[in-house]
């Protein structure tokens, strides 16, 4: 499954370049506490927060995800959106709670 | 000056109810401290009567109030003016999430007069977030003449550290509360882009007893400092 395929599946609003948007996702990780996410993540995970603070894309690249899914639209700064374009790491908004994104990525078989 | 900034009145949820203003500036009197913080959770309600209660006992007060952010991240912020204080209080209670206390689980939001008498318990649930990133907060506290601290970041609760993984690099705070020398050495470690801070010891006295004693100074010259970015 890649980006891509979620973008097609989903209402989710998508913020990426085509390159990114070929980012395979292998699994799911939801947190809200950077800390947290940084120590217990994998790499090629989409990361479902609510967390919708600049640092996110730091520890997103950190991490190496596949993308990110911010959920109940949690208001994401142009910043954000900015720095996630130069770090070619896609955004997924929703207004889907956490629960309901995992149902959504468990059905489409992430 | 012998300080401690970061103490917690019976208007807070979780403090005890006997962090009176008079019991509060008396303790402080006892461990010779030259100058005292009360920083509630999100609201400032108690701080003109602890003006007048500080005064009355000539122990000099800063005003503050420990704000919690939408990222639920602790800041103090710290006043030279009541005014302003109250100007921002109001602020911060006016975007505070709508929750009514709890008391059987987060427990009493006591105001008192002067004398220690309860006169009025606040409704709203002050143990929670306001409607303000932690840039928005900063930008607020200065606005109003203000100082932004990030409190106790080395927390397992509530510290920047935490909820946002490391200090961001362009926010503007004014100063960086830690417990300890070894915790101060493991910010400056992990952020070696921090060089010109004012770097606080408290105590984020719940009880009478967690007041600091008189081991932690601070010159007059760098409490000013915690204001240079208020305009």
């Amino acid at each position: 499954m890649r980006v891509k395929d979620i973008a097609e599946k989903t209402d989710w609003r998508l913020f990426a370049d085509d390159n990114s948007k070929e980012n395979e996702v292998q699994g799911a990780f939801v947190g809200d506490l950077l800390s947290w996410v940084m120590g217990h993540s994998s790499p090629k995970q989409a990361w479902i927060t609510v967390q919708a603070h600049v640092n996110v894309i730091a520890v997103g690249v950190l991490r190496e995800f596949a993308c990110l899914i911010i959920c109940q639209d949690s208001q994401l700064s142009d910043d954000m959106i900015q720095q996630a374009k130069e770090e070619n790491l896609p955004i997924f908004l929703t207004d889907m709670s956490a629960f309901d994104v995992c149902r959504k990525l468990i059905e489409l078989g992430v | 000056m012998f300080y401690d900034l970061h103490i917690h009145s019976a208007l807070s949820p979780c403090a005890n109810d006997d962090m009176t203003p008079n019991n509060i500036v008396n303790m402080a009197k006892l461990l010779k401290l030259d100058v005292i913080a009360i920083t509630d959770h999100n609201s400032v309600s108690q701080q003109a009567v602890l003006h007048k209660v500080a005064k009355r006992k000539d122990m000099r007060l800063i005003y503050g109030i420990e704000v919690q952010t939408t990222e639920e991240v602790h800041i103090l912020c710290y006043f030279q003016k009541l005014d302003d204080c109250l100007v921002f209080g109001k602020i911060i209670n006016d975007n505070l999430i709508p929750i009514k206390n709890d008391i059987r689980y987060f427990g009493h939001q006591l105001i008192m007069n002067e004398n220690d008498e309860v006169i009025a318990e606040e409704p709203k649930l002050l143990l929670n977030s306001v409607l303000f990133t932690v840039e928005e907060v900063c930008d607020l506290a200065h606005q109003h003449c203000g100082s932004f601290v990030l409190a106790h970041v080395l927390d397992r609760n509530n510290s920047i550290i935490t909820q946002l993984g490391f200090i961001p690099l362009h926010l503007e705070f004014d100063g960086i509360e830690v417990k300890s020398v070894i915790e101060k050495n493991k910010i400056l470690q992990t952020h070696p882009w921090i060089k010109d801070t004012v770097w606080l010891f408290n105590s984020d006295a719940h009880y009478l007893t967690d007041i600091n004693d008189a081991v932690n100074q601070i010159s007059q010259e760098e409490l000013n400092r915690l204001w240079r970015n208020g305009s």
